[in-house]
């Protein structure tokens, strides 16, 4: 992919690098008036500052907390969704699963890679990525395995394939030892990757 | 190299990953971030620019990507992919020349070898595959909400209920859909519904919205992958209400 006769900043890249790409295709639609630097800048912030993991975190430690409110997230998450004024895209539907002693849930999407990002921002590049796609329907308990996560063989394991418009999101085990914690503390143990159900949430005494 | 691109509906597309084999070790990295380089962040910002001007019906962004020839699919990652959709999309839309596009890459690179081409559109992608109308279940007029939404309210009961096992038979013509390979022709059983949506089957080809009830149905991990699956696990599949039908009991 290196072009050893370029000039300039581009000289490590050729016509057929995404870097050279999707600036000559930026640099087309703006001269349109079909793209707005601005915008697209605005875009990118919002989705690496303000919209991540943290709002699904949020919504996971308020139900831990309060045994009514995870009652109504598990039978009704877009009301719980609206009522904490949670908006943005890719959660037309939310559903939410909780994990037990016994069950465990793990989302994904082996057609795209759809995921909740008004709950959760972005997905990382492993759930986008096509082993992870092909693998964990098939072999979820390995795939697991690789990834950290050893399930008893007893456990039932779930696996959600993303394929219409409502996205899932997993409610992990309240970790033992966080009794009587606030919500903004058991947060704090809320990882995305176990709101996608790859892991399990965070151990108390590691914070 | 791979060879041209299918059109038979058996074939399972690019992007149908599911259960597929051959795929190797996780790319896991724990607190990844969104981004990985800049150009990454640019493709993403510039989603919502390319779309309105293209792709705005439900499911037609996702065909875009997957009649993507394998390489523009699979070698630059997620927002790789969406940039090569993009590229066909703009052109197949006529929002820009290829050739306009072609030189605005080479001032800034030099010659592009034909081989690398980026806008050959025989090697690149697969054309919209024409779908039949009279294939598609029939239309429905049903109230279209106020705010932009898939989801659609209809007067019409449910064909299944959680219980029922139902089979999504093999598709007859390619083009885009939501039923995943791996589950077709096997039985499963209904969980419960979701809201009903639009068919992306029928608005990513400019057929109308054709609205269904949508199903979860959950597949036994024997059912779907025999004597090789792990024990005690289920697979649970969003599916349109058109892509079911009655399984027999067993």
């Amino acid at each position: 992919m290196h072009d050893e006769h370029g000039h300039g900043h581009h000289e490590h890249h050729d016509a057929s690098s995404p870097e050279v790409r999707v600036e000559a295709l930026e640099d087309l639609l703006v001269e349109r008036g079909l793209a707005d630097p601005e915008r697209i800048d605005a875009t990118i912030r919002r989705f690496e500052h303000d919209i991540g993991p943290m709002i699904g975190a949020r919504l996971v430690a308020e139900a831990w907390a309060d045994a009514g409110l995870r009652q109504r997230l598990l039978t009704d998450a877009d009301a719980v969704v609206a009522d904490m004024d949670i908006r943005g895209a890719e959660i037309e539907h939310i559903e939410v699963k909780a994990n037990e002693p016994g069950v465990h849930n793990v989302v994904v999407c082996t057609l795209c890679s759809c995921y909740p990002w008004a709950l959760l921002g972005l997905p990382p590049n492993w759930y986008k990525s096509p082993e992870y796609r092909a693998r964990v329907v098939r072999e979820p308990r390995a795939v697991l395995a690789e990834m950290g996560l050893e399930l008893d063989p007893s456990t039932e394991v779930r696996i959600w394939d993303s394929s219409s418009e409502t996205r899932f999101l997993v409610l992990p085990e309240r970790p033992a030892g966080t009794e009587g914690w606030p919500a903004e503390r058991l947060a704090e143990l809320v990882t995305r990757d176990s709101m996608i159900g790859v892991a399990h949430a965070a151990d108390p005494g590691g914070h | 190299m791979l060879g041209p691109m299918q059109s038979d509906p058996h074939k399972r597309g690019v992007h149908d990953l599911g259960g597929a084999g051959g795929w190797g070790r996780i790319p896991y990295e724990p607190d990844e971030p969104p981004f990985h380089a800049d150009w990454e962040r640019r493709v993403f910002g510039l989603l919502g620019a390319v779309t309105s001007a293209t792709a705005r019906r439900p499911g037609e962004f996702r065909y875009a990507l997957e009649r993507l020839h394998p390489d523009d699919y699979f070698d630059n990652g997620y927002f790789g992919r969406w940039l090569a959709g993009f590229e066909v999309l703009l052109a197949e839309y006529e929002v820009f020349d290829p050739v306009d596009y072609s030189a605005r890459l080479e001032a800034r690179t030099g010659p592009i070898p034909s081989e690398v081409r980026r806008m050959s559109p025989e090697r690149r992608v697969a054309p919209v595959a024409d779908r039949v109308p009279s294939m598609l279940p029939p239309d429905r007029p049903v109230p279209v909400p106020q705010r932009r939404t898939v989801r659609r309210d209809l007067a019409e009961p449910p064909r299944f209920r959680a219980g029922d096992r139902v089979v999504a038979p093999t598709p007859t013509q390619p083009g885009h859909t939501r039923l995943p390979g791996y589950v077709m022709d096997k039985p499963g059983t209904v969980a419960k519904l979701h809201p009903a949506e639009v068919l992306p089957d029928s608005t990513a080809h400019n057929r109308g919205e054709r609205p269904q009830h949508v199903y979860c149905v959950g597949y036994d991990a024997r059912t779907l992958w025999g004597d090789d699956a792990e024990p005690n696990a289920t697979v649970y599949v969003d599916l349109y209400e058109c892509y079911l039908t009655a399984a027999e009991s067993d």
